[in-house]
């Protein structure tokens, strides 16, 4: 060790910060350098003397005793903690529930507009394949009004067995079926006339993604959806919503019925 | 009751330290006394505060903070202008010559004084570690400052404690007996 690393060192040896090692060390450099050991003699008589000289002022009797008298008049402090840290907690709460209601609000938000998107899509996807069935003359694969053809024709191409219904007293009569695909799924189409319109109603099997939805306008065809008997069904055609919900509504009910 | 009987362990025993601080930091007497009654009633206050084991500097560090609370009411210029230029200036220029100072007599008055008359940044560290007798960490933790700031500000206050024309004077009035 030199004199200039032993200068920063001194005072830590004289105020017996330093041992081990480094206090060896250092005091054997202190041995041999008549400079570096008088720092550190200056600074342990330096000590001496303030120890010797300088007062050490001890609490006068007074004091001790009007503290006695007043810490037995005194009352009994506030048991809660200091007003800062009380704040503190409050803000940390305050922050915490504010990100918990922001998460929620995030969630809520994100969910429906994911929700409201995948209604649109379907909506957008079901009337594409009705002008996509109507354009390439492809609408009826079973013609029959008779239900015991159409449903069974249905049942042994899919995995599922929709329910099928006539509905003659409506004043909608069945065409007929076909298969058709549909949100990536092969599903059961069923096809009405009403009058000169033709309403295809897609029917699968219900999911828990299922969700019930009042008639929508997709380029001028409603596109209504509802559920029933575990099915989903999504209706689209030309004519007025109130008939398309009328039509979809009795289909699905009477799907559940039976 | 539970937090006078804490008190009285963790403060009492303490006392003694408390106003030799407040006597040092405040110079007068009844100006100390004042300061650790208000940290004594601030130690009540907090006394389920203290986790550590070191009562001691726990109550020194609340004696310090209601010194510097009771110096900026009562003494702003104190705190304000306490930098060190102006023992520095002293150091560099005695107002007083030996002979004046021999003079006052005993050498544990001049020292005293010297002592004194540090800026109160110097004082309070150079009390806690040679009066005190704190180790670094202790006074580091008291006066909130990193250890390397308390070796450095000893340091100084050591400095200025032996060019102090206080002690030059008895020293040279001492030397001279000798010889």
């Amino acid at each position: 060790m030199n004199c200039h690393e032993a200068a920063t060192l001194v005072a830590a040896l004289a105020d017996g910060e330093i041992d081990g090692l480094r206090g060896r060390s250092l005091e054997k450099h202190l041995q041999g350098c008549a400079e570096c050991a008088a720092k550190r003699d200056a600074i342990v008589v330096l000590r001496r003397r303030l120890r010797d000289e300088v007062s050490y002022h001890r609490a006068p009797p007074a004091l001790r005793d009007r503290l006695l008298v007043a810490l037995a008049t005194a009352p009994v402090p506030d048991a809660t903690p200091p007003r800062r840290a009380r704040e503190r907690w409050r803000w940390l709460a305050t922050g915490a529930l504010a990100g918990c209601a922001a998460t929620l609000c995030a969630w809520l938000i994100g969910t429906a507009v994911i929700g409201w998107q995948a209604s649109e899509d379907l909506a957008v996807e079901a009337a594409t394949a009705h002008v996509r069935a109507t354009l390439g003359n492809h609408l009826v694969e079973v013609a029959s009004s008779d239900r015991h053809t159409v449903k069974p024709w249905l049942s042994a191409r899919l995995d599922f067995s929709p329910p099928v219904r006539e509905l003659p007293n409506k004043g909608c009569v069945l065409a007929g079926g076909r298969l058709d695909y549909l949100d990536r799924q092969h599903v059961a189409v069923l096809v009405y006339r009403y009058r000169d319109h033709v309403i295809d109603v897609f029917v699968r099997p219900e999911s828990s993604r299922t969700s019930a939805w009042a008639p929508r306008s997709v380029r001028g065809f409603n596109v209504a959806r509802a559920t029933g008997g575990g099915m989903d069904w999504v209706a689209v055609s030309d004519v007025n919503p109130e008939v398309l919900a009328e039509l979809l509504g009795n289909l699905a009910r009477d799907g559940a019925a039976s | 009751m539970a937090e006078h009987a804490r008190f009285k362990d963790l403060v009492l025993p303490h006392l003694d330290a408390g106003y030799n601080l407040a006597r040092w930091l405040s110079r007068d007497g009844d100006d100390a006394e004042d300061v650790v009654q208000d940290a004594c009633l601030r130690a009540l206050k907090y006394a389920g505060s203290l986790h550590g084991t070191d009562a001691r500097a726990w109550f020194l560090t609340i004696v310090r903070h209601a010194f510097y609370d009771w110096c900026r009411r009562n003494r702003p210029a104190e705190i304000a202008h306490d930098d060190g230029a102006a023992v520095d200036a002293a150091v560099a220029n005695p107002a007083s010559g030996p002979e004046q100072m021999a003079m006052r007599g005993a050498e544990s008055r001049a020292l005293s004084d010297a002592l004194a008359e540090l800026p109160l940044q110097y004082r309070e560290v150079l009390v806690l570690r040679e009066l005190e007798e704190l180790s670094y960490k202790q006074i580091a933790h008291i006066v909130e400052i990193p250890i390397g700031t308390v070796m450095s500000r000893l340091a100084r206050g050591r400095g200025m404690l032996q060019r102090s024309p206080l002690l030059h004077a008895i020293r040279g009035q001492s030397s001279g007996g000798e010889a």
